[in-house]
């Protein structure tokens, strides 16, 4: 009789001990996963966070582009009987197409800075990232045809092409071709800039 | 135990689908891949076998028009021969991504490079553009002439070349989608 007192309280100890072996090992996986997303979210909210300040920095040089290129003007102080010696950017469709291209983006930028605070708040959802993504990379393409014809236009306009017989217009206006350079740079500046949001959205867009 | 088995199986049953689903993204993607190359690779010769000469000239000049004249011309060649390299480049990587259905890295790898050579070949496509352009038109306030006027051969081959060049462009912002979508799927 007494054995068998015994032996329950033993069966009774051992079956508490499997059930405190078993509830860490239920506890620890779950533990560790959220631990996990946990670690991610931080992660991919600092890309976001990254991502909002890069398209600050984009907006204002797209939109720097857009005003320098539009506000070009220049008349040259000599004028004959017939016309007045004046360039603008309207002059050159391909200017217009610049000023623009680069409005556009700038515009698409600040409408698009809602998107990114709600990535930043919510770093798991797919869908703000996804949209952004999508956008950023057809931006990448307008921008740097944006830019790139302008460069191409300025690059004759300082070197000019003699196989074309098309002449220098650098050597005249000066003003006009430090603007239009300026704008240029400033264009690629946002085209850099568009390539670095795609990778940090691609970045953050992968699973944890 | 009886639990957990179940569990795994309806586990295995989700994991078919969306493997199915990101291996018909990479295999679409790898087409769209061969059609880029096949698009960057005639823009690029189409470009740098041009070379009219007119049938008139004086003692001193040939009237000659080649690619290497105009500097964007030749940033063009350059431009959609880099892609193309690229994009043959990559098309092994693209095979991997059809083999092995939930890379993570690969894809990431493909979206950087995409982006990185859609932005070139772009620059390279717009720059001719702004050139053929101006080759049509000319610009009465900057005193250039319209080249075409008399290379006529010549301008039928650059605009043509530019076909290509837009059609890899557009091909390299889907491929980038693709990848995206693929990425993000759950």
């Amino acid at each position: 009789m007494e054995k068998g007192d015994s032996t329950t309280i033993n069966i009774t100890s051992e079956s508490s001990k499997e059930r405190k072996g078993k509830a860490p090992l239920l506890a620890a996986p779950v533990m560790a996963a959220t631990t996990n997303t946990r670690e991610d979210g931080g992660n991919k909210r600092g890309i976001a966070i990254f991502d909002f300040v890069l398209r600050l920095c984009a907006m204002v040089a797209a939109l720097a582009a857009a005003i320098l290129m539009g506000t070009t003007d220049q008349t040259l102080p000599f004028f004959t009987q017939f016309f007045r010696f004046q360039a603008s950017y309207d002059d050159l469709p391909t200017f217009t197409f610049f000023v623009i291209a680069n409005a556009i983006t700038s515009s698409y930028l600040v409408l698009s800075i809602p998107f990114s605070i709600v990535s930043i708040v919510r770093p798991h959802a797919v869908g703000p990232r996804l949209l952004l993504i999508i956008f950023d990379t057809v931006m990448v393409a307008l921008t740097t045809a944006a830019a790139a014809s302008a460069a191409a236009i300025v690059y004759l306009a300082h070197k000019g092409n003699s196989s074309a017989n098309w002449l220098a217009i650098c050597q005249q206006y000066n003003d006009f071709c430090q603007s239009t350079s300026g704008a240029v740079v400033a264009s690629f500046i946002a085209v850099v800039i568009f390539v670095f949001l795609v990778v940090l959205s691609a970045l953050a867009l992968r699973k944890s | 135990m009886k639990g957990g088995a179940l569990e795994l199986g309806a586990a295995s049953k989700g994991l078919a689908p969306k493997n199915a689903v990101n291996r018909g993204i990479a295999i679409l993607d790898f087409i769209l891949r061969i059609v880029a190359i096949v698009g960057t690779l005639g823009s690029a010769i189409a470009m740098g076998t041009t070379n009219q000469t007119l049938p008139f000239f004086t003692q001193f000049i040939r009237f000659r028009a080649k690619y290497t004249d105009l500097p964007s011309f030749t940033f063009f060649v350059v431009a959609s021969s880099v892609a193309t390299v690229y994009l043959v480049l990559s098309l092994a990587v693209s095979i991997f991504n059809v083999v092995k259905s939930d890379a993570q890295g690969s894809r990431v790898l493909l979206i950087i490079f995409d982006t990185i050579m859609l932005g070139l070949l772009t620059a390279g496509a717009s720059a001719a553009a702004s050139i053929v352009y101006l080759a049509h038109k000319g610009n009465t306030k900057t005193n250039w002439f319209a080249i075409c006027q008399q290379f006529n051969s010549f301008c039928e081959r650059i605009s043509g070349s530019l076909i290509g060049s837009f059609a890899g462009v557009l091909v390299l912002v889907v491929l980038v989608l693709l990848s995206a979508v693929a990425l993000s799927r759950r």
